[in-house]
């Protein structure tokens, strides 16, 4: 039976570091001809068909300087609220002159879950940088979109939470801005996933 | 049934806001995190191809050689198993690294150290894990190396791992350590983990036998990600 069986401690984090892109973006930081193409450059590589979306911020320290040493990596479902183990899954970096960041995406559709519950379209983003003994992870929502049943902002409303910070605002056709705050009045809500 | 990922355990993590790691003064959250039933969102995840891993992405000393020149340090073999917290191996599991070279020197436009880089080790590998859970990587033994903090400190030996295992919820970044290392016990960011044996469990062990056999110093490291249970639907009806 699985319930008596030893469960065994994970093993712990430990921050990315500063020079993450070594491991993880090597071509971005032109170290070339080792693998030849970067893990999660585009997140629906076969896709053409679809509506697109592009999701653009910064990540901003507890002084509101935006970082460009960090490494994002999103993790979403296709336009009809499929999870496809092979595509789905995006690794960027903020441009170092703007320290702003571009996701060009699929929009994510609608998810009903296996226990019947839906979820509204969202993606899952997770932080790691120096500085972060832990990568953290967080969610987009959509400003726009249906959020009044989705299960896990409705956790965060019964914990006498904003969910404000978890909802990309819509700034132009196709475009939505989701700033995240590590620190502070306006601090990015955290998930514990 | 339901799957469940199996609650983390914050003792055996780090501690997000750890002042003697003065990096993590500006950057760590201060709120708690929230913590809800795992979704369909959180235990599917990419899972990558073997096909994208060619012959030398988990040979160090090859993937960047010029002329077929071997980087200079200590050529050393990391291996291990990677399994869940059932004991479990994860078949498929991608594990990147990134590390220092012998000087201790990264090749990165942000390391400001004043150590030469070795033209032809570039410190990044990659491997997909067989049936058993398996990987093995052939690199250079990283140097320990200076860095700010408070004041000047030296960072241990360590190599950086990234792992996906089959859901994001298993996603894992970490670092590996080598027995033995006098740098381990003054590391604040070893030190930002409470549990010493959580702390221990980062430090990689001395394979004598396997070191002698191969002519290669061996260090082994297992790493184990979360587990899934099964639970019952929480809004399910009586009687069914």
């Amino acid at each position: 039976m699985s319930d008596i069986k030893t469960v065994l401690d994970e093993t712990p984090f430990q921050t990315a570091g500063p020079f993450l892109h070594i491991g993880c973006l090597p071509n971005a930081i032109n170290i070339e001809g080792i693998f030849d193409t970067d893990l999660g450059v585009k997140p629906f590589a076969n896709k053409d068909y679809g509506k697109f979306i592009t999701i653009t911020g910064s990540v901003f320290d507890g002084d509101g300087k935006a970082l460009d040493d960090i490494m994002l990596e999103s993790w979403q479902s296709d336009e009809n609220g499929v999870y496809s183990p092979e595509c789905g899954f995006a690794r960027f970096v903020p441009d170092t002159l703007t320290k702003k960041f571009n996701l060009y995406t699929l929009k994510p559709g609608f998810i009903n879950d296996i226990d019947g519950k839906a979820q509204s379209p969202h993606i899952l983003l997770s932080i790691s940088s120096r500085g972060l003994n832990m990568t953290l992870n967080t969610r987009i929502y959509f400003e726009g979109d249906d959020l009044t049943s989705d299960p896990l902002l409705s956790t965060v409303r019964n914990s006498r939470n904003n969910v404000s910070s978890l909802v990309a605002k819509k700034i132009d056709e196709d475009i939505f801005l989701f700033d995240i705050f590590l620190q502070g009045d306006k601090e990015t809500i955290f998930l514990d996933i | 049934m339901v799957e469940a990922l199996i609650k983390r355990n914050l003792k055996t993590h780090p501690q997000l806001n750890f002042p003697d790691y003065k990096s993590s003064i500006l950057r760590a959250p201060n709120n708690k995190k929230i913590s809800y039933s795992s979704t369909s969102t959180e235990l599917s995840g990419p899972i990558f191809n073997k096909k994208i891993i060619g012959k030398l992405d988990n040979d160090l000393t090859l993937n960047f050689s010029k002329n077929n020149i071997i980087p200079i340090g200590h050529k050393i073999i990391v291996y291990g198993t990677i399994s869940d917290q059932f004991s479990n191996p994860i078949e498929g599991a991608l594990i990147e690294i990134w590390q220092a070279n012998a000087a201790g020197k990264y090749l990165h436009y942000n390391d400001k150290n004043e150590a030469p880089i070795d033209p032809n080790f570039a410190g990044c590998g990659r491997y997909i894990t067989s049936s058993k859970g398996y990987y093995e990587f052939i690199t250079i033994q990283p140097g320990p190396y200076p860095y700010p903090n408070r004041g000047i400190e030296w960072r241990p030996m360590h190599i950086h791992f990234s792992v996906f295992g089959k859901n994001f919820g298993q996603r894992l970044i970490t670092q590996m350590y080598f027995e033995g290392d006098p740098l381990i016990n003054s590391c604040p960011m070893v030190n930002s983990i409470p549990d010493e044996k959580a702390q221990k469990s980062l430090i990689s062990t001395l394979d004598a036998s396997r070191s002698n056999t191969q002519k290669l110093l061996s260090y082994k490291f297992d790493i184990i990600l979360r587990g899934t249970n099964q639970t019952f639907f929480e809004n399910r009806k009586e009687g069914l």
